[in-house]
């Protein structure tokens, strides 16, 4: 069986998937992405049982992908899912959709349209980039000074992704959110990330404890993952006020080095576990 | 040990992130900045 592997850069995880897979006897084939220069006006025999995409490049990850899938190789995440998860507008409304809870959410094309939304869901509330990760430009508004302000600021910026406003109901959760673990059909594990912030990645310093993994976590969790293709997905959720559960965010090319040790989980073979089984089918 | 080309290393001193090129011998250089399109 030969499977491949795409990354951006060697991280913890991808050299942790590659010494479990050394483990296991399978043979995982690094394919760096700077590396690629793929024809695409010309078919090429690709023999990859499957391909694990982790490009850590949004875009990169979109359009290899695409060729790959276009010379019929399964890769996992699939194109569809990756393109689900990384555009928040279309993760929130397939969520709301298939009636998982989600924070209340508006997108606006214009300064004015923007701000009659944050207007309507209230202070304080939440912006975010509907492109972008580990809490980059993710902003608490909690007045209108501050909303024209953020407003204005994304007006200077040239990326168009800038001018669509994904603005956020701002939940009253705990010191804490939720990470879950979703690989196939089963969530294997998941932690709290504390942080005194609002924001809790641990990119932006937030600590991690295990989270037991409740009947409530499992179904919202499974619930969610619904929208996607089967894959390995990081499902992020928040603990609202009423003691519910809401989904404000999927990942598809999940970090896992800080969550091994808490959820007592082997993530990295349970990963590789469900990319063989995949790949036989 | 461990380490390996392509590999991402926190400088001990100023913590810069610094890819490594080479391993044999050592060979380090500033790592990728972070793109706007990067992460999970």
């Amino acid at each position: 069986m030969r499977i491949g592997l795409i990354y951006t850069l060697l991280s913890k995880e991808n050299k942790l998937l590659q010494k479990e897979a050394a483990e296991k006897g399978i043979t995982l084939e690094r394919m760096v992405d700077s590396d690629f220069d793929l024809e695409i006006t010309k078919s090429k025999k690709q023999d990859y049982d499957l391909i694990y995409q982790r490009s850590v490049s949004y875009t990169r990850s979109l359009w290899a992908t695409q060729y790959f899938e276009n010379e019929g190789v399964q890769v996992i995440n699939t194109l569809n899912s990756q393109r689900l998860c990384g555009d928040k507008a279309l993760t929130t409304q397939l969520l709301a959709k298939q009636g998982v809870k989600t924070p209340r959410t508006c997108v606006a094309f214009s300064e004015e349209k923007a701000l009659e939304a944050i207007e309507t869901l209230g202070y304080p509330c939440v912006i975010k980039p509907v492109v972008g990760s580990w809490a980059r430009m993710v902003h608490r508004i909690n007045d209108r000074h501050s909303a024209e302000a953020l407003i204005e600021a994304r007006r200077e910026m040239g990326n168009p992704w800038q001018k669509i406003y994904y603005v956020q109901e701002y939940v009253n959760k705990p010191s804490r959110d939720i990470r879950a673990f979703l690989v196939g059909d089963e969530v294997i594990g998941a932690i709290y990330r504390h942080s005194e912030h609002w924001i809790t990645n641990t990119a932006r310093g937030g600590s991690v404890a295990n989270c037991p993994v409740t009947d409530e976590l499992r179904e919202t969790v499974l619930s969610a993952g619904k929208i996607l293709d089967p894959g390995i997905y990081g499902v992020d959720l928040m603990e609202c006020e009423d003691g519910s559960l809401t989904v404000h965010e999927i990942n598809h090319s999940v970090e896992f080095r800080n969550s091994i040790e808490p959820t007592g989980v082997n993530i990295p073979g349970r990963i590789l576990d469900f990319l063989v089984s995949y790949a036989k089918r | 040990e461990g380490t390996e080309a392509g590999e991402i290393v926190s400088c001990p001193d100023c913590s810069t992130n610094l890819e490594v090129t080479n391993v044999a011998p050592p060979v380090v250089q500033r790592a990728p900045e972070v793109e706007e399109d990067w992460g999970e």
